[in-house]
Formats: structure tokens, C-alpha cells, sequence
């Protein structure tokens, strides 16, 4: 693992537990680490950021559906039977968005341009980022439910 | 007074929201630049700060930002850049071009409050 790789993975560690704490109120627990050949979202909701300028990687998070909508509930102030597939959409968009901001202030690693954070929401759903290098997943738990985040780079 | 959040994200418009009517100000909402500048250009007297993300389609926050400092009807009005950017160059080029307060997501309710109230010229 390279040390910029290194870095962005001790910066996401961080950022999920930041964003969680600060926008939903609850704690992101450490639930195991492993490193697969590539990029695959493959739970009901999904996010995915590109990162671009002195890293190339690929950041997603996945989770199920009742987890999504308890967080996007929880940051909103609303309950989460009243939030519809699109307020699932754009919450989920930006949770996505504000792990990878926290991660990149965390980092340092330099210049880092974000895209515009792709959200899925939908029964069943499988994402694919190609690339040479390994990705690593970050499991959390969450209010008992698993969360993760992957990271390409 | 009213406070006017411009962001892409419906989330984040409706937590500023949450934030603004908890503190008893009404909020406007706005989902990109443009959309924001027409507002202003029918109620800007009733808008006393501006909450504005970076990252947006279309017209950036930094060139929103400089679109409002350059309008004479407008350029009183304080704005606050509230955005995932949280590199130093990025506060530095929003305080340049007439910001007067920086917020980085994610952030508490409570701190959001805190920096309203300082940027309506409230602060503790």
C-alpha cells in the first residue's frame, strides 16, 4: 500500500466518524477492514465520488436501505418514513460528499478535485469501478447495521 | 430579516433550514447560482445573510459570491461559504472576494447557529 493510499485511509476512518458524529448524532464503530481486486457497491444505497488532481481514486459507500434512511432522517430532522426516494437520493449523495471532503482536509495528500457524488437507491444494485489497484473497504457499524466505505486509488 | 441558503443539495438546505427556524429566521432556498440570483433580484431586501455552497452546477459559490460583491444593490449583504472545501487556498480566495465567514461540512447545528448569529453582527 502506498503511503498516499496509507493516508487516505487513516483520513476516511476519520471523516466517517466526523460525519456521523456531527450530521447524525450516532457512532460509526470500526467492523473490519479487507482489500478486494475491485470496486463493487452491491447493497441497496450507494454513493460514489471520483477523486481527482494529484490522486486518482474512487471513493463509494454502500448500505442498506433502512440504515440510509435512518441517517438521512437523523441529519434532516425529519422522520424517516417521510423521506422519499429522492430525499434518500440526494442525502445519500451528500453523505457521500461531506466523507470525502473530511477526507480530503484530513489527508493532505496534495490537490484533490471531487466530482459530483453519484447516489443509487433501489432494491438491487451492483457498481463497478475498474482499475489496477486493490480496494480497500472500511466496515462500520451503525445503530447495528453495516455501513462501508470503499476506497480505490 | 430573512437568511437565503444557496446549495445543490436538498439536505443540507433543509438542515440550514432547521437551524434558521430554530433561531427564528425564515429561510429562502435556492438550488444553484443562477436560482439564487434571481431571488436577489426580486427580494434581496429582505435577505440579511447569505449561506453559500461551493460546488454547485452551473455558476460556482466563488462566482456567486463575486456576482453579489459586485452588485451594488447586494454587496452589503454578508455572505457565509458553507462547503465541503476545506483547503486553505479555497478560504483564502472566499475571504478575498468578500466572504465574511467560512463553514466547512459536516457541521454541527449548534456551531451553524453559532456562526449565523456572529455573521448577523450577533456574535458571543
Amino acid at each position: 500500500m502506498s503511503e498516499t493510499t496509507d493516508k487516505l485511509i487513516n483520513a476516511l476512518r476519520g471523516a466517517v466518524n466526523e460525519v456521523m458524529g456531527t450530521m447524525a448524532w450516532c457512532e460509526a464503530i470500526a467492523a473490519g477492514e479487507k482489500v478486494v481486486n475491485s470496486l463493487i457497491l452491491d447493497d441497496e444505497v450507494g454513493g460514489m465520488i471520483h477523486v481527482g488532481g494529484d490522486v486518482s481514486a474512487m471513493v463509494g459507500i454502500s448500505c442498506n436501505k433502512r440504515i440510509a434512511a435512518e441517517l438521512c432522517s437523523r441529519i434532516v430532522g425529519l422522520p424517516a418514513e417521510e423521506l422519499n426516494d429522492e430525499d434518500l437520493l440526494d442525502g445519500v449523495a451528500e453523505l457521500a460528499n461531506m466523507i470525502c471532503g473530511a477526507m480530503k482536509s484530513k489527508a493532505a495528500v496534495g490537490h484533490l478535485d471531487l466530482s459530483s457524488p453519484a447516489a443509487i437507491v433501489g432494491q438491487q444494485f451492483q457498481a463497478q469501478w475498474k482499475t489496477l489497484h486493490k480496494t480497500h473497504i472500511l466496515a462500520f457499524e451503525l445503530e447495528g447495521e453495516r455501513f462501508c466505505v470503499h476506497l480505490s486509488a | 430579516m430573512k437568511l437565503l441558503t444557496v446549495d445543490d443539495s436538498r439536505t443540507i438546505r433543509r438542515v440550514i433550514s432547521g437551524v434558521g427556524a430554530m433561531m427564528g429566521y425564515e429561510v429562502l432556498e435556492a438550488e444553484h447560482g443562477m436560482a439564487a440570483l434571481e431571488l436577489l433580484e426580486e427580494r434581496a431586501d429582505e435577505v440579511g445573510l447569505i449561506l453559500l455552497d461551493w460546488n454547485m452546477p452551473g455558476m460556482n459559490g466563488l462566482e456567486v459570491l463575486q456576482a453579489v460583491k459586485k452588485d451594488a444593490r447586494w454587496q452589503h449583504i454578508p455572505v457565509m461559504m458553507v462547503t465541503t472545501e476545506g483547503e486553505k487556498d479555497y478560504i483564502i480566495r472566499a475571504i478575498q472576494a468578500g466572504a465574511c465567514h467560512y463553514m466547512t461540512k459536516p457541521f454541527s447545528q449548534e456551531d451553524m447557529a453559532a456562526r449565523i448569529m456572529e455573521a448577523m453582527g450577533m456574535g458571543m
